[in-house]
């Protein structure tokens, strides 16, 4: 009630309609009009259509392969095409060779992740704390430096591996060690030991960028309070330090199991020789060989075990926020003296940079300039691999560089990466724009999730997903096997998560006043696009775009999948280049893809200034 | 710009939550200069924003004039872009991609004026506002008191008629704040636009509005010229709200009265009997006077003895804190006081600085004409 003394000038209490309760029909009535005013709501559900048919459906259909009669099977399980069936499951599971396509790939993922976790926390720990916490030398320049494995592709350095430890089992151009005398033994060249350390050494950049950045929040006051209470260094590292590193900590963890779970390349490249298989391979086995029940079960299964694991992240994420509110506001980041250790510190930190990107790069560049494998004489380098002519060989006579699939190849890779991340970035914005703006609540809880879940699913499972569904035609929607189309929605679908997380962000930083203001103005929705919400997002559209770009340049699981020769990527070229045996030009392509990725990155990072530890999406 | 008129105006955020607004009618005539006051949280600044359309109504409407704006129960609802109003947000919200200039002049533009009218109009409100010379800057390369300049003059830009201004006054530091509160008052007399400003600051308040309505938990309540809420708050929460120091409250209750709310109830209750059903009483602190000596004390007033325990200069002013057994007052003066803590004096009030209420908090207008006629006896 309104209390009106007697000089106010209030005007007399409004009777009849304005005080008395308005129907439902009014009620809905008038909401509609007011969600009708703006075309966010139609968007955002437009939008969500979009995404339910190219990420929900296909996951919907790989998971329904597995359980029911594939094409081929009628006979056998006297059944009709399409009917439920259990066969899958026991085939994959419990069968005589589930051993084979499941339970061993599993148990070899399980540790080769666990190896990898293991080695990349120690390295990354030690690597982290040097560069934000003590004064070693060339801490700045380390802080880049350590993070480039991250932005090359793994396989990368799988290949720089065989080039160095190939020996006799597979035939070919031999390894440089066992062109000088040595054979390297088979578990040194292949298998669980080689792509341990390399996905270690691929990793180890998201534990530097977690735990770094956790080590650099953490208030030095906490230290020092412990310190004056009398606890000794050690003490204050294992009960003050530790536990409140810990969520960071295990977050890296887990993304780094999450990453490991959907590689390809690496133990494509590394494992095939010696038969070492692990969740990925076998997946991909089961599609090159037809099998799509069995496949549909792996991918099936490889999801949930991703989707199981985010979902642990995120539940550790939120327990970490418990730790931030009760740290303090004045972050005093004071640094350790290291003494003596200072060189030899710096001398470690150098060494990991060695053996992750110098060496590698090294062994991969020299590789393509060399015609016989180590043999370190004048006459034996060449450029011929990347630029020569009439060379006298049964395929590929002329060097990479000049060879004319690199270049449909990278037309390809330029058109398919280009439309996706062009795509998926202006999708991506939009799709922040409605979650933000949208009065209808479960539009935007819908939309919000609909766009994470790729990011759930790996790579090569999501790949599956979508030869699944787009395999075959289906109502009007012709089969897209073979086609740019189907890479492209892939990958777009593919890069949402990062795309509508990015667009999210932006539009939250943005916040509501500068539209409103324009609003105010007179400005109409179309308006406000054109000449607020668009000009003031421009940066992070950008980056919107050229990040997905970048990973999907050396985004491999994707592809190996659903790209045919026709539609071949700079990835698959080189992969299928190694298939063939053709070592220096494999390994020319990598190099050219690890430059656009490298460069890539850096001009993101200029371009929007901001770092890379956003961009992990932890 | 026609009487803006709100009815019954209610608003909540999903169907279990408490009301933001809740049955609010409120009238906004041409040329005033309106303050919406009270604590945050009170629905102020929520109703600025049903006025200007970013928020829809939960209930009741809201008219200009004898045009409806947004109703349920006509189902119209008049998005902000049409509604021809001026707002400054208490961000500011500056947009940071434009400059000075172009922010200016978006309205401007988007009605589609002829260029030479534009530039002249720009180049007027930019004058007004003294931002001329940072034309070329970007918002970001601006102070915070020359970016809400920037705000002001972009909404001032396309003369709006009605110009609403959301805590425009509160990133501002103390001097600045002064300065801008001059410049408001300027520009109001200068522009002759109705004014709506929402603030939590009473001082600001009662300077710059014409009218104040005073919000609690999303109810009026109270609307009048400064010095009618000054001096004849409606109930205890305008009492209370309005006034610093906040005024004195002898509450009457039944099992928590002090020795001097029973000194109070049998001063009235004597002189006035035929008052009844009083809850708490009201002095403001610079109503009450002090005397040494009881001789000095006026005959009728009301008074008690009390002990000096706090004398606290506030620069050309002075407030001390008088306690009794079981009450402490606060009282403004304006003289040095010559006293020593913990010496007795005797507190005194005429009857018509007393501010009645009954057991609900309400003024008892009555009482008013009571105290008042007293005093020419």
């Amino acid at each position: 009630m309104a209390f009106l003394s007697d000089s106010a000038k209030a005007s007399p209490t409004a009777g009849g309609e304005a005080s008395a309760t308005p129907s439902s029909w009014q009620v809905w009535r008038y909401r509609l009009k007011v969600a009708s005013r703006e075309p966010t709501t139609l968007i955002g559900v437009l939008t969500a259509l979009l995404f339910t048919y190219l990420i929900v459906v296909p996951i919907i259909s790989i998971v329904l392969d597995a359980v029911r009669v594939q094409f081929g099977h009628e006979r056998r399980l006297g059944k009709d095409f399409g009917d439920l069936t259990l066969y899958y499951l026991d085939r994959t599971f419990t069968s005589p060779v589930s051993v084979d396509l499941f339970w061993r790939p599993l148990f070899n993922t399980l540790s080769v992740a666990v190896g990898a976790i293991l080695l990349s926390l120690l390295i990354g720990t030690i690597l982290a704390w040097l560069i934000s916490r003590t004064d070693m030398f060339g801490r700045r320049w380390f802080a880049t430096a350590l993070i480039v494995p991250y932005m090359l592709p793994a396989w990368t350095f799988a290949l720089a591996w065989t080039t160095l430890f190939k020996n006799r089992t597979v035939g070919g151009q031999p390894g440089w060690f066992e062109a000088l005398g040595w054979t390297p033994p088979d578990w040194v060249a292949y298998g669980r030991f080689p792509i341990t350390i390399i996905l270690a050494l691929h990793y180890t950049p998201f534990v530097i960028l977690l735990f770094g950045s956790a080590l650099r929040r953490f208030d030095s006051q906490l230290e020092d309070s412990a310190r004056i209470l009398g606890a000794k260094r050690y003490q204050v590292a294992m009960q003050i330090i530790l536990p409140l590193m810990r969520p960071a900590l295990m977050s890296s963890m887990i993304l780094i199991f999450a990453k490991c779970l959907g590689e390809f390349g690496v133990p494509y490249v590394l494992g095939l020789p010696v038969k070492f298989e692990v969740l990925s391979t076998s997946l991909f086995r089961s599609i090159a060989s037809r099998q799509t029940g069995v496949a549909g079960v792996v991918a099936a299964s490889i999801m949930l075990i991703g989707i199981i694991t985010l979902m642990i992240d995120a539940r550790l994420v939120r327990e970490a926020r418990r730790f931030v509110t009760i740290g303090s506001k004045g972050s005093m980041n004071r640094q350790s003296r290291l003494g003596k250790l200072r060189l030899p510190a710096t001398g470690f930190a150098a060494t990991i940079f060695m053996l992750s990107v110098g060496l590698p790069l090294l062994t991969l560049f020299l590789s393509t300039i060399m015609k016989l494998p180590a043999q370190f004489t004048l006459d034996n380098f060449t450029l011929d691999y990347w630029i020569g002519q009439d060379l006298h060989t049964v395929a590929l006579q002329t060097g990479v560089l000049l060879s004319p699939d690199l270049w449909a190849a990278a037309k390809n890779t330029l058109v398919i990466v280009g439309l996706a991340s062009l795509a998926s970035g202006i999708l991506g914005l939009l799709v922040g724009y409605v979650v933000i703006r949208t009065p209808v609540r479960a539009l935007s809880v819908y939309l919000r999730q609909v766009t994470f879940l790729p990011y759930l699913v790996p790579g090569i499972a999501f790949a599956a997903a979508y030869l699944s569904l787009f395999a075959v035609p289906r109502g009007p929607m012709p089969a897209l096997y073979g086609t740019v189309t189907i890479l492209v929605l892939a990958l777009m679908a593919d890069q949402m998560p990062y795309a509508s997380r990015a667009g999210i962000s932006a539009m939250t930083q943005l916040g509501k006043d500068p539209e409103e203001a324009a609003q105010i103005a007179g400005a109409g929705w179309f308006r406000r696009m054109m000449s607020i919400v668009i000009p003031i997002q421009k940066g992070s559209l950008v980056t919107g775009v050229l990040l997905p770009f970048i990973s999907g340049i050396k985004g491999l699981s994707l592809f190996v999948i659903l790209a045919v020769p026709s539609t071949d990527v700079l990835t698959t070229y080189s992969l299928r280049l190694v298939d063939y045996h053709y070592t220096q030009a494999a390994n020319a392509v990598v190099l050219i893809i690890a430059a656009i990725a490298y460069l890539g990155t850096l001009a993101a990072q200029k371009l929007t200034k901001t770092n890379l530890a956003e961009g992990l999406g932890s | 710009m026609p009487t803006i008129n709100l009815r019954g105006a209610q608003k909540n955020y999903g169907v279990n939550s408490a009301n933001a607004v809740s049955n609010l009618d409120l009238e906004i005539r041409d040329g005033e200069f309106m303050c919406l006051l009270g604590p945050s949280g009170c629905g102020k600044t929520t109703t600025l924003r049903m006025i200007a359309g970013l928020e829809n109504l939960s209930g009741g409407e809201i008219r200009i004039g004898d045009r409806v704006v947004d109703s349920i129960f006509d189902g119209v609802f008049v998005p902000p872009e049409k509604r021809e109003m001026g707002l400054v947000f208490q961000s500011y919200a500056l947009w940071p991609h434009l400059t000075i200039e172009r922010n200016t002049d978006f309205g401007l533009r988007l009605r589609k004026l002829p260029k030479a009218e534009r530039e002249a109009r720009v180049e007027k409100v930019m004058q007004a506002l003294d931002i001329a010379k940072y034309r070329d800057r970007y918002p970001s390369q601006l102070s915070g008191g020359q970016q809400q300049r920037v705000a002001l003059a972009r909404m001032l830009a396309v003369n709006p008629g009605v110009l609403l201004l959301d805590e425009p006054l509160s990133n501002l530091d103390a001097r600045l704040r002064l300065e801008m509160r001059a410049e408001l008052k300027r520009l109001h007399k200068e522009f002759k636009t109705t004014i709506v400003f929402v603030t939590h600051d009473q001082w600001e308040a009662m300077t710059l509005a014409t009218t104040i309505a005073v919000m609690n938990e999303g109810t009026l309540q109270q609307m009048g010229t400064p010095n009618d809420i000054y001096d004849r708050p409606a109930n205890r929460f305008v009492a209370e709200f309005v006034g610093s120091p906040p005024i004195n409250i002898l509450s009457f209750d039944k099992n928590g009265t002090s020795d001097v709310a029973k000194e109070a109830e049998a001063y009235l209750s004597s002189r006035y009997p035929s008052l009844r059903g009083i809850g708490s009483v009201g002095i403001r602190p610079e109503a009450l006077s002090y005397a040494t000596r009881k001789e000095d004390v006026p005959q009728g007033s009301f008074s008690g003895k009390m002990v000096v325990t706090g004398i606290l200069p506030t620069g050309g002013s002075w407030i001390l804190e008088l306690r009794s057994d079981s009450h402490t007052l606060f009282l403004t003066t304006h003289a040095l006081p010559r006293l020593e803590l913990g010496e007795k004096v005797r507190f005194f009030a005429p009857p018509e600085a007393l501010h009645v209420f009954d057991k609900d908090g309400q003024r008892i207008t009555e009482a008013d004409k009571l105290l008042r006629s007293a005093k020419l006896n």
